[in-house]
Formats: structure tokens, C-alpha cells, sequence
């Protein structure tokens, strides 16, 4: 055990300094090769035959929505074009972060956004302006969630602080980001970074998905296959969320993890790892509530988590862009990745605590009144809008 | 009780005597004061020798056993504080050093860690001890207030004032947790049994064995924010805080607080090990 100022920089250990175990007397009982043998056992006995299935179903609703979005895009370029205006990267962002706001997910707008791009109906920079609109307006699900338990008589910091701060890491780094990236973008530095293997894939796509499509675009109109596919795609990320593990951590496992202040590299890395598998932001947010019995986290550790969480978050967008068979679209991801990095990177290693302080102040005031928090909800629905209508 | 005052700049000299003044009033051995100075044609051993002698004079230290070294400050301090099997190291520290500040590479600050005893960094203007402000974790184990009591009882007649802080930096993980905890104040988590309610209230009852009279407080924010405002706004005169001892995967994974206090706090620090 050790000890500092705070509870955060004690870590119980053993003698030997590992982390401490719930079932010590297992591990001296048994031999080491019987022990790591049993633990194997253990692991794969733990693995759902019903789960393993929800996640192949869960992948294939996401390749045919991606097929069906592809098959249909032309069939909404007037509704894009005319109807919503898109016609500038300003358009763009505020339709990917209206869009978004409409249907409370950001992976089938980014998905949308890079189908769009391979329609023709916008180009590269829109595609990209689109992209961060979406993570915008992914990050207000949170929010969204604490306001309903705000309606119901909860208290507002409480309620709201984890979605505040979650949009305003957000907002900070995907704006610098989007700037950066459109740069990048345009000076082409990074457009030779294209995935051009996937044979294999394309032949499964081929062979599994393209009559599927093709029966499915023989039948609908152009623009009711790709809200075919809009739907599809969010029904695959919902299916994708059951196959993840439930989460029973207890307070006496892993409980200590909650008390301690972590290094922000570290917690930056883990935010990137857990979202890596879970795809989603307001997910790997909503697995930090059962490591503490009492659903608390430190405020030290959540800033550099959300940024990670913000990088990986594009993984499912990145095998969009892949099965598209677009490029260029696959440039547009990695951009959007690597310039969120930097910007990540560039904070964490510079004005790392004057950044985390602002938001953090930032979230007090937004929950100090009910003013306050209506004039924030007014600017978050008015920016985007104004973005649309420019 | 054996107490090593360690100079290793002559500038903060008075400052540091000053303080170590009032704790050798409190301890039964004579203080051991070591002037450890980096040789330079401006510091000679006999012009350093003079110096201390004025300036033990002038802070009034009744009688201590003086000795200098010349060349590499850290090295000769930490040798002299592990061979000499000191209770306690009081060593100085410039306050305002921006390039200190700024890399946390100051010597006091290394002495501070790198040391296997207790530490006082005497930062800012030392006066009389009067507002004690103890910083408690709440760790298991081996709690900052046990180890503080058992190895500095002598520094505590009982005449000052100590506050027990206990600093709640969590929020809520997720909008349906309930988070009133999050807000009351020592005395409402004392009343409501919380963990860090139980925690100040054994800390307490501890304090109170040793014939003081602390108060409790809980703030929310930041650890190492609310600390240093803590420290100001309630103008202590000494912070005591537990030492960061990080071992193995520890060190790789979490964040040195007690570093992060050292550097930036303007007033005196007792590091407990």
C-alpha cells in the first residue's frame, strides 16, 4: 500500500507489488502451469455462443447497410443538395451535427457523410466537415440522458457534468482538429495513406452482399434503399452494444481503480482502448460507472479518457471507408484521426492542466443556474443551425 | 528526536534557520545543521562557515552541531540524512525560482523525495507554526495520520490549530448516479457514515488522543487545486502531506500529486514517509 496527499496515489499491492487479487488462496493452492491452464478454460468457457452469433449478425447488418447507403445515395443528393442546402463545409457541418442530434448516434451520420463523398453529392472537405458535425452531435447523447433525469427532479450537476464535459472536450478538440484536418486535406501531405488490400473482403462482399443489395435496389426507389440503410446500420450499432460484455465489476475487484489519479497518458491510452472495442463514446463512459460502487469517477482522470475515446471512436467509419471501396474516403478518416491526435497530444503535453481546469469550470457554470443551462442548449441547437443556413 | 537542517543555498539561509528554530525548542537533541554548498570561487568553506555561525546566531538556535561540504548539495544531503538516521530533514526552498517551478528540478525538492525520512521544504515566509492544514488520503493501510502522530508527536504540544482536509475530486460516472455526497460538507459525510466521513471522523478521534483539537474539512474539486487553496485561503502555516511512493507498475501508472504540491505551494511542507 502507498500513500500520498490523496487516496489517489495509494495503490494497495501485494507483497510483491502486483494488484491485489480477490481469490489469493486459489493462486497458491494449485500448480502455476495447472493455474494458467484453468484460467484458459475459464475464459473460453466464459465466451457466448449467442453473443458470438449477435456480433457476426451485428457486422453483417453493417456491411449491407453500407452497401444499401452506397446503392442509394444518389437517390437523396436532392434532399442533401436542395432541400437542406449543403452545399459549402460550413453546410456540411451543421447537417452532420443536426443529423446526429436527430438520430442521437454519430457512427451512421460519419457512415453517411463518407457516402455522400462517394456519390459525389459533397466533396472531400464536406465529407470531413461532415464527419465532425457528427461527433458534435454524438457527444450531446450524454447530455441528453442527464437532462431526461434532470426533467425528473435530479440534481443538475450531478446529472449533467459527465455530458457537459464530455460535449466540451469534444467541441475543443474537434474544432481545432477540423481546422488542422482541413488543412491536411487540402495540401494533400497525407493523401498517399490509402488502404489498398481487402481482396479477400471485397470477394465476401461480393459474393454475401451485392445480390442482396441488388434485389433490395430492384425493388425500392434510390433514396428509400439508403434510409434502408440508415436504419440498418443503427439497428447493427444497437446490436453491437448487446454483445459487449455486461459490466459487473465490483467495488472489491477492481474498485480501487475509481480512487486513484492516474497519470493522463495513461487514462488517455485507456479511454483510446476501451472505445477501440466498444466503438462508442457515451459506451466506454458508461463502463466507468460500475468500477465504483458508488458510480464516481475522478475528475483528473475523465478529460484525457474522453480525449482518447474521441480518437478510436472512428474505427467503425474507418471499415466503412474500407468497404466502400473508396480511397480517398479512407484518407478522410485517417486525417480526421490523426489531426484529433495531435490536437489531443498537443493539449495533454502542453496546457494540459489549464485546459482541464477551463472545462471544468466551464461545467460549473453550465449547472450553476437554469439559465445558464438554457442559454447553453439554445447555443448548442442555434450553432449548428446557423452552420446549415450559411 | 534527531532533526538535520540542510542548507544548500546561503540566499535562504535565515529563512530556513528561522523555521528550525521553533523545532528545536520542541525536540530533546541538539539540531544537526549541515551546509551542503556547491563550490564556487564566491562560496569559499571558511566564508560559508561565517555565514552560518551570523546566521544560526541571529535565528537564535541554542546549540547544534554544525558541519559544512562543499560540491554536489543533493548528493552530500541525502548521504548525511540516511548515515546520521534522522527523524526529520528540514531543508529550504525558493518559492519564486521560476525555472524550479516551471521543471520541478529544484534540489529541496529532490531532497524532499529522494529522502527515506520525513521532510519539511520551508517555502515563503516561515513564521511561527500556529495553523497546522493535514492533507489525508484516506489510503488503506498505512494512513498519512498514524504515521504522522507516531513519528512527529514531538513537533505537536498541542497549542496549534490542525485542520484534517480530505479532498473529494470524484463527479459522477454516469447521469443516473446519485451523487449528493458529492456536495455536503465533513460534517454531513461524518453523519451519513460515507468512507471519507468515517475516514476525518478516525482521524479525529486520533488527533484528539494526541491532546488537539482538529477540525474537519471536505472540499470538491481538483486534489491538488483545493489543497494549495486550502493553503492559502486559510493562510497554515505548514501543509503536511503524505509521500508519493510509487513502486513498480505504481509509478508508470499514477500521477505524483505530492510532486505536483510541492512545486507549486508558496508556504512550508511536511512530507511524512
Amino acid at each position: 500500500m502507498r500513500e500520498s496527499p490523496d487516496s489517489n496515489l495509494a495503490v494497495p499491492t501485494t507483497p510483491k507489488g502486483q494488484p491485489p487479487t480477490n481469490t489469493p488462496e486459489l493462486a497458491g493452492a494449485i500448480s502455476p502451469q495447472f493455474g494458467a491452464e484453468t484460467i484458459k478454460l475459464a475464459w473460453w468457457a466464459r465466451i457466448r455462443i449467442g453473443k458470438l452469433a449477435l456480433f457476426i449478425v451485428s457486422l453483417f447488418l453493417f456491411v449491407l447497410a453500407i452497401a444499401l447507403m452506397k446503392e442509394g445515395a444518389h437517390g437523396v443528393a436532392p434532399l442533401v443538395q436542395k432541400t437542406f442546402s449543403v452545399t459549402n463545409t460550413a453546410n456540411s457541418l451543421g447537417f452532420g451535427w443536426l443529423f446526429s442530434y436527430l438520430i442521437m448516434s454519430g457512427s451512421p451520420v460519419a457512415a453517411a457523410s463518407l457516402t455522400f463523398f462517394d456519390a459525389g453529392i459533397i466533396n472531400k472537405l464536406g465529407a470531413f466537415a461532415m464527419i465532425n458535425g457528427s461527433r458534435l452531435g454524438a457527444s450531446f447523447i450524454v447530455l441528453f440522458i442527464g437532462l431526461i433525469y434532470v426533467l425528473r427532479g435530479r440534481d443538475r450537476s450531478t446529472s449533467l457534468s459527465m455530458g457537459l464535459l464530455s460535449l466540451a472536450v469534444t467541441a475543443t478538440t474537434y474544432i481545432p482538429g477540423f481546422f488542422l484536418g482541413a488543412t491536411i486535406l487540402q495540401t494533400g501531405w497525407l493523401d498517399k495513406i490509402q488502404l489498398q488490400s481487402g481482396a479477400f473482403l471485397y470477394s465476401v462482399i461480393d459474393l454475401a452482399i451485392d445480390p442482396l443489395t441488388a434485389l433490395v435496389a430492384s425493388i425500392l426507389p434510390d433514396w428509400l434503399v439508403f434510409c434502408a440503410g440508415l436504419g440498418i446500420i443503427w439497428l447493427s450499432f444497437s446490436l453491437f452494444d448487446k454483445c459487449l460484455p455486461q459490466m459487473s465489476i465490483k467495488e472489491s475487484r477492481v474498485g480501487w481503480m475509481s480512487r486513484l489519479v492516474y497519470r493522463p497518458v495513461i487514462m488517455f491510452v485507456l479511454g483510446a482502448l476501451i472505445t477501440m472495442i466498444s466503438m462508442s463514446v457515451s459506451l466506454s463512459l458508461s463502463i466507468l460507472v460500475p468500477l465504483s460502487a458508488r458510480g464516481f469517477v475522478r475528475r483528473e482522470n475523465i478529460v484525457p479518457y474522453i480525449m482518447g475515446a474521441n480518437i478510436t471512436t472512428f474505427i467503425d467509419t474507418l471499415f466503412a471507408a474500407v468497404l466502400l471501396r473508396n480511397p480517398p474516403a479512407f484518407t478522410i478518416i485517417f486525417v480526421e484521426m490523426f489531426s484529433i491526435t495531435m490536437i489531443s497530444i498537443s493539449i495533454l503535453a502542453i496546457m494540459y492542466q489549464k485546459y482541464r481546469k477551463v472545462m471544468l469550470v466551464f461545467v460549473t457554470w453550465v449547472t450553476a443556474s437554469n439559465r445558464n443551462l438554457v442559454l447553453f442548449m439554445v447555443s448548442i441547437f442555434a450553432l449548428p443551425l446557423i452552420l446549415l443556413l450559411i | 528526536m534527531r532533526v538535520l537542517v540542510a542548507i544548500h543555498d546561503l540566499s535562504i539561509i535565515e529563512n530556513v534557520l528561522q523555521f528550525a528554530a521553533q523545532i528545536a525548542l520542541k525536540v530533546d537533541e541538539p539540531l544537526a545543521i549541515l551546509a551542503a554548498i556547491e563550490s564556487t570561487a564566491d562560496h569559499p568553506p571558511d566564508r560559508v562557515d561565517a555565514i552560518l555561525t551570523e546566521a544560526c546566531q541571529r535565528a537564535a538556535i541554542p546549540a547544534a552541531q554544525t558541519q559544512i561540504q562543499m560540491g554536489e548539495p543533493i548528493k552530500n544531503i541525502l548521504d548525511e540524512a540516511r548515515r546520521g538516521n534522522y527523524d526529520l530533514v528540514i531543508v529550504g526552498d525558493l518559492t519564486n525560482h521560476r525555472p524550479a517551478r516551471l521543471f520541478g528540478v529544484s534540489h529541496a525538492i529532490r531532497i524532499a523525495e529522494r529522502a527515506t525520512c520525513p521532510v519539511i521544504v520551508v517555502k515563503g515566509k516561515a513564521g511561527p507554526t500556529q495553523r497546522i492544514l493535514l492533507c489525508d488520503s484516506g489510503s488503506e493501510g498505512s494512513p498519512l495520520l498514524r504515521r504522522f502522530t507516531a513519528q512527529l508527536a514531538d513537533l505537536l504540544p498541542g497549542e496549534e490549530q490542525v485542520t484534517v482536509l480530505h479532498v473529494m475530486s470524484q463527479i459522477s460516472a454516469g447521469p443516473g448516479v446519485r451523487g449528493k455526497q458529492l456536495r455536503v460538507s465533513a460534517d454531513e459525510l461524518i453523519e451519513e457514515h460515507t468512507p471519507e466521513g468515517e475516514l476525518l471522523k478516525q482521524d479525529i478521534r486520533s488527533l484528539e488522543q494526541s491532546r488537539l483539537h482538529p477540525i474537519p474539512k471536505v472540499r470538491h474539486g481538483l486534489v491538488v487545486d483545493e489543497i494549495l487553496d486550502e493553503a492559502r485561503s486559510g493562510d497554515y502555516d505548514l501543509v503536511v502531506i503524505g509521500a508519493y511512493i510509487g513502486e513498480g507498475w505504481g509509478r508508470f501508472l499514477l500521477e505524483d500529486l505530492a510532486h505536483k504540491i510541492l512545486v507549486q505551494i508558496d508556504r512550508p511542507v511536511l512530507l511524512v514517509r
